[in-house]
């Protein structure tokens, strides 16, 4: 909880990001900061552009304009660590659960025994150590999920991106993976954008939200959710973000 | 950790009884058809004659050259060479071709022209450059299982779950690490297809290339069964083709089976 109130200096920094598919502009002129260890939501209504802003940040396509820098250096995947949650887990059918949460590490690769290492500690944070010998289609929906979420922070990414990871589960087991999520981003300490259509999620896990606007999406607002954790969405503190965030996001 | 049950399912009465019928008269009509003369003797022999000679010609190798096993032998050693010269160039090409840009680039085009030509039709050529001997023939059938290979080698990395791609470039993971580690293991079912495939191809082409151009097989059993007038001699070729083919390809299953077992849990 120590690192909540720190204000280091930026670990990423986004100037000027500019997306066109030919005259279409879809990003446009976006410039945010984000600190070392800062979990940052980003929320924004249907159709605004949120997953190319997400691709565009993990260079998974290029940018016609502007530039993303983490710690100073232009965003490069084979340079730094950069770890992508999709919405749909992304497992391989064909690897056991402890080989799935390795395979970041082993791309990076990374020498065996601080795989070992890592591996041990992830799944016991995570309760995948029992069925860390098990293939994805012998075990349920949300544990694929983890194991995605698993394999993201095992290589100690510099920025983890994760694209409404928990969109397609139920509220209750969505609670759950929220304060797993919440209490492995504190216990390895990185730098998460966490992008969601649900603000009641948003206000949960950030500490920071980025309201985007519609096509062509521009930051329209940023809020600060300064709440103690654990936090609690009837708490009237939190009613009030929640309200306020919809107020930003609603286009009707 | 989860256990299946063996589930034991009852096969209808009727599918026991009603299969073994069918052959029956299947067979018997057939007998009957030749010995009662309404289809003469020259064109068609009865299954009894059928049998008999195949006795005849597992200690006999007159008047075709050779026993029946021979040819049979002779048969098999064609196709598997060809079969496996197919998988082992096949089978990579078709993946290269289905992640590499420069490999498809390449090798499609000269692909897409030489595939749509039946590997019979390569017969005259082969002749003039091999004669009629084994690496004639093994070229021919390479040609026949080439073509499963390449596609279905191809189509299975093609159908490679493209968010895990994303996934493995986002972590950084080179072209050849994304090849290696995603494509080929989500192509492998597409792959061991194509080995089923294959065999098929490999063996009806055999025996096309052994009627027009061999000196020993079960082709060539056949069309000598044609010029010495033994229609006997024909059918025992066709059925003993039918026969070897039918025993291969359950032989391919099973391996196949034990094969997929160790990959899909």
């Amino acid at each position: 909880m120590a690192r909540e109130g720190e204000t280091s200096q930026s670990k990423i920094e986004v100037r000027n990001l500019t997306k066109r598919y030919g005259e279409l502009l879809v990003l446009d002129d976006i410039n945010f900061d984000v600190a070392e260890g800062e979990f940052v939501a980003i929320v924004g209504p249907t159709g605004c552009g949120k997953t190319t802003f997400l691709n565009a940040l993990s260079r998974l396509i290029p940018i016609t304009q502007g530039h993303i820098r983490i710690d100073g250096e232009d965003a490069d995947p084979k340079r730094h660590n950069i770890s992508f949650v999709f919405q749909e887990p992304t497992c391989l059918p064909w690897r056991t659960v402890r080989d799935n949460v390795a395979y970041g590490m082993e791309v990076k690769g990374l020498p065996q025994a601080e795989i070992n290492a890592r591996l041990e500690k992830i799944l016991e944070l995570v309760g995948l150590t029992q069925c860390q010998n098990l293939y994805p289609n012998q075990i349920s929906a949300s544990m694929l999920q983890r194991i995605a979420v698993s394999r993201a922070f095992a290589v100690n990414p510099d920025l983890l991106l994760m694209d409404e990871p928990y969109g397609q589960l139920d509220v209750k087991l969505r609670f759950y993976l929220e304060d797993e999520l919440l209490s492995l981003w504190q216990k390895l300490g990185s730098t998460v954008l966490f992008i969601t259509h649900n603000i009641e999620e948003a206000v949960y896990v950030a500490q920071r939200i980025l309201v985007l606007s519609n096509k062509p999406t521009k930051i329209k607002a940023e809020v600060k959710v300064d709440l103690p954790r654990p936090r609690d969405f009837r708490d009237p503190e939190f009613v009030r973000i929640r309200k306020h965030v919809t107020e930003l996001i609603r286009w009707w | 950790m989860t256990a299946y049950r063996e589930v034991r399912v009852r096969t209808p009465l009727a599918l026991k009884i009603l299969p073994v019928l069918s052959i029956a008269s299947f067979f018997f009509l057939w007998e009957f058809v030749v010995r009662s003369g309404i289809v003469p003797s020259t064109m068609l022999a009865a299954p009894s004659d059928v049998a008999r000679l195949f006795v005849v010609k597992l200690t006999q190798a007159d008047p075709d050259g050779a026993l029946l096993q021979e040819h049979a032998w002779v048969s098999i050693q064609e196709a598997f060479t060809g079969y496996f010269l197919s998988l082992a160039v096949g089978i990579p090409l078709g993946l290269a071709m289905g992640w590499f840009v420069m490999a498809e680039g390449l090798a499609r085009p000269v692909f897409e022209i030489i595939r749509p030509i039946p590997p019979v039709a390569w017969i005259p050529l082969t002749i003039f450059w091999f004669g009629i001997g084994l690496p004639g023939k093994v070229f021919i059938i390479f040609l026949g299982g080439l073509v499963p290979c390449v596609i279905n080698a191809y189509v299975g990395v093609k159908m490679t779950n493209p968010t895990l791609i994303q996934m493995a470039r986002t972590y950084g993971a080179s072209d050849w690490q994304i090849f290696r580690q995603l494509c080929i293991p989500s192509a492998l079912p597409m792959v061991f297809g194509a080995l089923q495939i294959a065999l098929a191809c490999c063996w009806t082409n055999l025996v096309a290339a052994e009627l027009l151009a061999a000196d020993a097989g079960l082709g060539f059993l056949i069309t000598m069964g044609r010029r010495l007038a033994m229609p006997e001699m024909v059918v025992l070729g066709m059925v003993m083709v039918g026969l070897t083919g039918a025993v291969i390809g359950v032989v391919i299953d099973c391996v196949e089976k034990r094969l997929l077992a160790g990959i899909r849990r």
